[in-house]
């Protein structure tokens, strides 16, 4: 047994006695002398009671950890329900009841294909105009009792959108032996809840009297009312009617059986009313619902009315099916819990958590879909687990043998249970991380979870085509639901048709539908639209496969396949000799190949059911123009990953050239890249140029041209550097001095120029800190990096004594030649394995960069481990397979992260154990004002944990970054999945509202101007003839040498915000204390004047001579300046 | 004393950039005195100016005071200071930061001094033979003028390396100098002496340290006696007990950001 009450027993001790026994020199005397110390003692040392001692070890054995068990507590008694709610229903339920009860006899027989009835009640039946065919007489029979059911009555309701639901048992006489064809009892059943509606309607206490049709049930609505006052906060309250069991024999309703006759539906002769037609398994399954509800209601109280571990357990499920927005219910979860009771796989002796992990684990295993499970024993009576499985994609059988518990749920919502189980699992099994917040805290939107989701403009439109198109036997089983059947086509189709591509589909519904007693149906759901739409969890491997190869040509199932994929399927041969039937997809560069999946389900779905693909919208690649190129373009569209690529293809021929160097004193022993263009995430990467035109030159690199043309300076296009550090052979002859270090390093960086030269013909520039080579068109940006020149700069003496100080330079040292290249590789790694890794950071990028966050606000190294959060803590879902989707995470972990009590841990290589991770924690909680903003520890890091995040982001830009995540998420929100816009670039358009002053620059002196979102694209085609002599003009910025020198000048008076990306705009906000008075003093008169106030001369900033001083800076660059 | 006579109060002047500059800098400047005079700012000619604009340069500054008198040198600098500024020589020169600098003017006459410190206008920096460099041409200038040819480079590196070299020679002789007993007897005991040493870093220190524990901790007996045991046991048990507390207060503080609400 699980104790519940232990708390007492760990914060009370019976600390005096205890105190003497454990350290016998300090007797009872002296306890008030020195009364801190005895608290310490008392709560540390104090010997353990037995019930402390059965906790800890229980914790040990039964929970994860003491903290999963301490959360499972407290979100347990979170969501219980208020006993002051309890006692309040209580009383609302005795009167209603007895209301209810009072309701009179009516001897009178009404037809229902008439009006009379509505016009005794005054309240409408709630039937849909379809059940109008259906000729029925109904008499009221007044029922006997009413009763709680349900989570309520089991105590495992979650308090938050509590309903309770209450059951009404509709006697037997009601239903003649006939009716249980053709919708007769539907009818008869709606008129009865319309008469208790009618009845309730009476009633003071209650409001918003509605009808209800759950999950789409349109032939069994559910009457929902809230009490009136306080209590109706709390919770709403749910009338469902069933039959007495006694109405009918339940093998009436076999799967085998029909009971829905086709001419019915399809409005033919009704002669033939009396032909038997094909089995109608889920009309059946909607009566035995009714039929069966007393049986299983009294096996569940009897499971689990006792058993309180059990009773958590199934709150937690609960909980955690709805945060993962799964339509499993809470009964059918309840069911679950007690079938695996039944089998002893749990019992209520395991604590909650092991029986929540057992069950994850069971139905993890399990195949209901092909191997159904049953509450109850086979006997000869009860049809076969086969006979169901022939007709329903999941079985689970209740306690009568009759009724399919999963009768309604789609495969598409099976499967995604299945994986959210080896998800749940696989978290719990993470010992790294606190898998309880994932688990049961954090809810999963569909747009976090899909790579792609699918929406149906117009679902008529496809309800009508998918039902041409579909046998008769499966529109008579589903009768007048369409929308399962709908949903179950093209559900399969789409499974078919994608295959491997996709680990899930899962199908996303929006249609419950409630409305006023009085108000008749068809009238209020004429403004209602159903809503439907399929998620796709991508395979990041299959996703992008261009070719989908069917079965051999001479093979039977090749006919099959090309019956499947109509024209698209031709023969071809590939390179292994096999001839095959074969689709091709269009997919030329990476983010084409990302839009396979889209094209798979267009065509598809025109093929298939005549749908266009304008009446489609997909949520996929949204934000793919992003990352194309705007002002250069090979013979297609450039995207980020191919022109990375082609500098990391360049990189890998020039390092093999390096490390064949003859001729040097050391060898090159390892040569790593460094810039973000090597871990695919740089959002302008640098591509290969052709040779300048009349270039004016110095050694082998251009030099600037100081030329005008109509009053502006033209400069070079800007042309980017890949950077990269140089490792050398050990050697001990290193100067032991800085100044000196670094002359060597010089000389090195010339011989190694010198050497590429001659060796290998290729353009070299040596500078003092590093080397340009030119390879390929783009250039390189070597330099040597040697541990020593840290340990130099970090060295400073003591009173004789050598010490090692962290110094400003040392640690930005460090980080660029040491922790860098192994970050960018542990990132290039990432990428490999998830391909949208380097598209989603340069989204990101550009993102923060166009709302003005560009670094050094938001320090790019920063942005990159954000994006990798996202990939590597993607619990409760996977990582993202679309980079427009992993932007969405990126900026949901941005705006709802607790940045100021957690931190993020990114352990690449699974180097971290826990312990040091636990450590840290406590060292940043130790001191919360030390720590960076934004915490996000590296497993490189070492002693100097979050390294990249010390000089940015501040507080103030962490807190600008998340209000403006949460806007843009929200804007998603609105344009994807509740409207259907495909522009959603919208999200990159800065404000520029509240800056004091904007500084104007031209915009033909702005690198990457063009690429800007708003900039039409240019498109001028890459050279065809590369530079191979000249290097070009390299990182020649004037707006970042600009913003440099603003920023060095006036960091004390003024933030600078600029886009990065092609922003003519400098946003300057003045601090907030610029119009203060100031102290004058010698040493810090800067940009202060002096003016006269009573006769005291004062002195403030001189903010006009600093927007002179902007232009004057800015001279040749500024266009104008505006003041707000 | 000449010096006795002037005014030690700060005066403030505008500093336009041009003639037509519409709001300038007020740049303020006095004497500079203090208690040791070092030879770059001779004592009497030498005027400390502060808050002198990011742009501009010792020419300009010339050009301000070009109504004073003739100037022997400007020394621009981050802040004013009385210390005399070390040279160490560096093969990568430091970079040059663009703010508001003080700037130490030494002019050649004493009387162009006070004439200086009466001053009621102050010439615009730019002239005709001389103006600021700003904007786009500066940084034109900045990047040709960093491309160097490797034969300069080469030059370089070597006059460095000889320079360093002769240091270091310079060094080692003043060491072995240190060596040699002193009048009273001494001997200084230096890295290369006779005399061994340990190198005296932070790192051997703590070696030596570390050292010493585990002697102290080798002679200790673990688990012989029975209350070492009982203690063992406890300790146990309360590092258990303290990763509760710690849990607990972990929950407590995700308690407080109300996280314990799932919807």
């Amino acid at each position: 047994m699980v104790k519940r009450d232990v708390k007492t027993s760990i914060s009370e001790g019976e600390g005096d006695v205890q105190v003497i026994n454990e350290n016998g020199k300090r007797s009872a005397e002296d306890e008030n002398k020195d009364g801190p110390k005895r608290v310490r003692t008392k709560s540390l040392y104090r010997q353990p009671t037995v019930n402390e001692l059965n906790r800890l070890q229980e914790t040990e054995n039964l929970f994860n950890s003491n903290l999963f068990r301490l959360q499972v507590d407290e979100i347990i008694e979170e969501v219980k329900v208020k006993e002051k709610t309890e006692k309040r229903f209580l009383q609302f339920f005795t009167e209603l009841k007895t209301h209810l009860l009072s309701i009179p006899e009516d001897d009178t027989e009404y037809d229902l294909s008439e009006q009379t009835l509505f016009k005794k009640l005054k309240v409408k039946l709630p039937l849909s105009g379809k059940l109008s065919k259906t000729k029925c007489m109904f008499k009221f029979h007044k029922f006997s009792n009413v009763e709680i059911v349900g989570s309520y009555a089991l105590g495992c309701a979650i308090n938050s959108k509590l309903r309770v639901d209450l059951q009404i048992s509709v006697p037997g006489e009601t239903y003649t032996k006939n009716d249980s064809i053709n919708y007769r009892y539907h009818k008869k059943r709606a008129a009865y809840l319309a008469y208790i509606a009618a009845h309730l309607s009476k009633l003071e206490n209650i409001e918003e009297l509605q009808y209800s049709y759950i999950n789409g049930t349109e032939t069994k609505p559910v009457l929902d009312f809230k009490p009136t006052g306080k209590l109706g906060n709390q919770l709403s309250v749910r009338i469902n009617l069933l039959c007495d069991s006694d109405a009918y024999k339940l093998h009436r309703f076999s799967p085998e059986r029909n009971n829905l006759r086709e001419a019915w539906l399809f409005n033919e002769n009704s002669e033939s009313n009396t032909e038997v037609g094909p089995p109608t398994p889920c009309y059946n399954n909607s009566v035995l619902a009714d039929l069966t509800a007393t049986v299983n209601q009294v096996f569940l109280n009897e499971i689990l009315q006792k058993s309180e571990n059990l009773k958590q357990a199934v709150t937690l499920l609960k909980i955690w099916l709805r945060q993962r927005n799964l339509k499993v219910s809470g009964h059918v979860v309840a069911l679950l819990v007690a079938y695996f009771v039944q089998t002893k796989r749990v019992n209520n002796i395991m604590s909650s958590y092991q029986i929540v992990r057992n069950i994850w684990i069971a139905l993890k295993t399990s195949d209901l879909d092909t191997k159904g499970i049953s509450l109850c024993k086979a006997t000869d009576t009860s049809p076969s687990l086969e006979d169901f499985h022939k007709h329903f994609p999941v079985v689970f059988i209740d306690r009568t043998g009759f009724y399919n518990i999963c009768g309604q749920m789609c495969k598409g919502t099976y499967l995604a249970l299945k994986r959210e189980c080896v998800l749940a699992v696989d978290m719990l099994d993470n010992g790294k991380i606190n898998s309880f917040l994932p688990l049961f805290m954090v809810p999963v939107k569909p747009l976090m979870q899909f790579d792609h989701i699918l929406r149906f403009k117009n679902l008529k439109q496809l309800k009508e085509s998918v039902l041409a198109k579909t046998p008769r036997e499966a529109q008579v089983n589903h009768g007048i639901e369409q929308l399962p059947l709908v949903t179950d086509v093209v559900h399969s189709l789409l499974a078919k048709g994608l295959g491997n591509r996709v680990d899930l589909i899962q199908q996303l519904v929006d249609n419950d539908f409630s409305w006023p007693v009085k108000k008749s149906l068809d009238k209020v759901r004429s403004g209602y639209e159903e809503k439907l739409s399929f998620g796709f969890v991508l395979n990041p491997e299959n996703s992008i496969n261009v070719v989908e190869k069917g079965p051999p040509a001479n093979l039977p199932e090749a006919e099959e396949f090309r019956a499947f994929w109509g024209d698209k399927s031709e023969l071809r041969r590939f390179q292994d000799g096999s001839i095959t039937e074969t689709c091709v997809w269009e997919g030329e560069s990476m983010t084409e190949r990302r839009t396979v999946t889209k094209q798979i389900v267009d065509y598809l779905m025109k093929l298939k059911f005549d749908i266009n693909p304008s009446d489609l919208f997909h949520i996929s690649d949204q934000l793919d123009s992003v990352l194309a190129r705007k002002q250069w373009a090979s013979e297609r569209v450039l995207y980020v990953d191919d022109s990375s690529l082609t500098a990391l293809q360049a990189f890998d021929a020039l390092r093999r050239d390096l490390r064949q160097l003859v001729q040097l004193p050391l060898d090159i022993s390892a040569v790593y890249g460094v810039s973000p263009i090597f871990s695919y995430s740089a959002p302008a990467p640098a591509l290969p140029r052709a040779t300048p035109h009349n270039p004016w030159q110095r050694a082998s690199t251009c030099l600037v041209k100081d030329m005008q043309r109509d009053g502006l300076a033209s400069l070079p296009e800007y042309t980017p550097v890949c950077k990269a550090i140089l490792e050398l052979g050990h050697s001990g002859k290193w100067p032991g001095d800085i100044h000196a270090f670094r002359c060597l390093k010089a000389a090195f960086h010339l011989q190694i120029a010198e050497r590429l030269t001659a060796q290998y013909s290729l353009p070299t520039q040596a500078y003092a800190t590093h080397i340009d080579v030119l390879k390929n068109g783009l250039v390189f940006r070597l330099e040597i990096a040697h541990a020593k020149e840290i340990t130099l700069l970090k060295r400073e003496m003591q009173h004789g004594v050598v010490k090692y100080r962290e110094s400003e330079e040392s640690v930005r040292l460090q980080c660029d030649t040491v922790l860098m290249p192994r970050l960018r590789g542990a990132l290039h790694g990432l990428h490999q394995k998830h391909p949208s890794f380097g598209p989603t950071a340069c989204l990101f990028k550009r993102w923060l960069s166009a709302h003005l966050l560009s670094p050094p606000h938001f320090p790019e190294t920063v942005a990159e481990l954000m994006t990798a959060a996202v990939y590597m803590h993607a619990a409760p879902t996977q990582p993202p397979a679309s980079p427009t989707v992993g932007l969405v995470r990126v900026l949901k972990l941005l705006a709802e992260f607790d940045w100021q009590r957690d931190m993020i841990v990114l352990d690449f290589n699974e180097d971290m154990s826990h312990e040091e991770i636990t450590e840290l924690e406590q060292k940043f909680a130790a001191s919360p004002e030390s720590a960076p903003a934004v915490r996000i520890v590296t497993a490189y890091d070492g002693p100097m944990p979050s390294v990249w995040s010390r000089a940015g982001p501040s507080a103030n830009v962490l807190a600008r970054a998340r209000r403006l995540a949460a806007s843009a998420l929200k804007y998603l929100d609105d344009a994807l999945m509740v409207g259907h816009k495909d522009n959603i670039l919208g999200m990159f358009v800065p404000s520029y509202a509240g800056y004091n002053v904007l500084i104007h620059l031209h915009s033909a002196l702005v690198p990457h101007s063009s690429e800007r979102v708003d900039q039409p694209p240019k498109l001028q085609p890459l050279p065809e003839k590369l530079t191979e002599e000249i290097i070009p003009v390299v990182e020649f910025h004037p707006v970042t040498k600009y913003l440099g020198e603003l920023r060095s000048a006036y960091g004390d008076f003024a933030l600078f915000f600029h886009d990065l990306y092609g922003g003519e705009v400098i946003a300057v906000l003045w601090k907030p204390d610029i119009k203060d008075d100031r102290e004058f003093q010698l040493t810090n008169a800067n940009a202060l004047k002096p003016y006269s106030a009573k006769g005291e001369t004062k002195y403030k900033v001189n903010i006009e001579a600093l927007i002179e001083d902007f232009r004057i800076l800015g001279d040749g660059l500024v266009k104008h300046i505006t003041v707000n | 004393m000449k010096a006795a006579k002037r005014t030690q109060d700060v005066k403030a002047l505008e500093l336009q950039l041009t003639e037509d500059s519409v709001a300038p800098h007020t740049v303020y400047f006095k004497e500079h005195i203090v208690r040791e005079h070092t030879k770059d700012k001779p004592q009497g000619r030498t005027l400390l100016v502060v808050n002198v604009p990011p742009y501009a340069d010792e020419k300009g500054l010339i050009n301000a005071f070009r109504e004073a008198g003739s100037v022997q040198s400007v020394q621009l600098c981050l802040k004013p200071s009385t210390a005399d500024v070390k040279h160490i020589m560096r093969f990568i020169p430091e970079e040059k930061i663009t703010t508001f600098r003080a700037a130490y003017i030494v002019f050649k006459k004493v009387a162009e001094l006070d004439k200086a410190l009466k001053l009621t206008e102050l010439q615009p920096l730019n002239s005709n033979a001389h103006q600021m460099q700003v904007g786009i041409k500066k940084w034109i200038n900045e990047y040709n003028s960093s491309i160097i040819l490797p034969k300069t480079l080469k030059e370089n590196v070597e006059t460095f390396m000889k320079q360093f070299d002769e240091n270091a020679q310079k060094a080692d002789k003043k060491e072995k100098e240190l060596e040699q007993e002193d009048d009273e007897g001494w001997v200084t005991v230096t890295k290369r002496g006779k005399v061994q040493s340990f190198a005296r870093s932070e790192k051997v220190e703590n070696k030596i340290m570390q050292k010493e524990e585990k002697n102290k901790k080798r002679k200790e007996l673990k688990n012989f006696y029975t209350f070492q045991i009982r203690e063992s046991k406890m300790k146990h048990i309360v590092s258990l007990r303290q990763k509760f507390e710690e849990d607990k207060k972990k929950i407590a503080q995700i308690k407080q950001s109300r996280r314990f609400k799932p919807f």
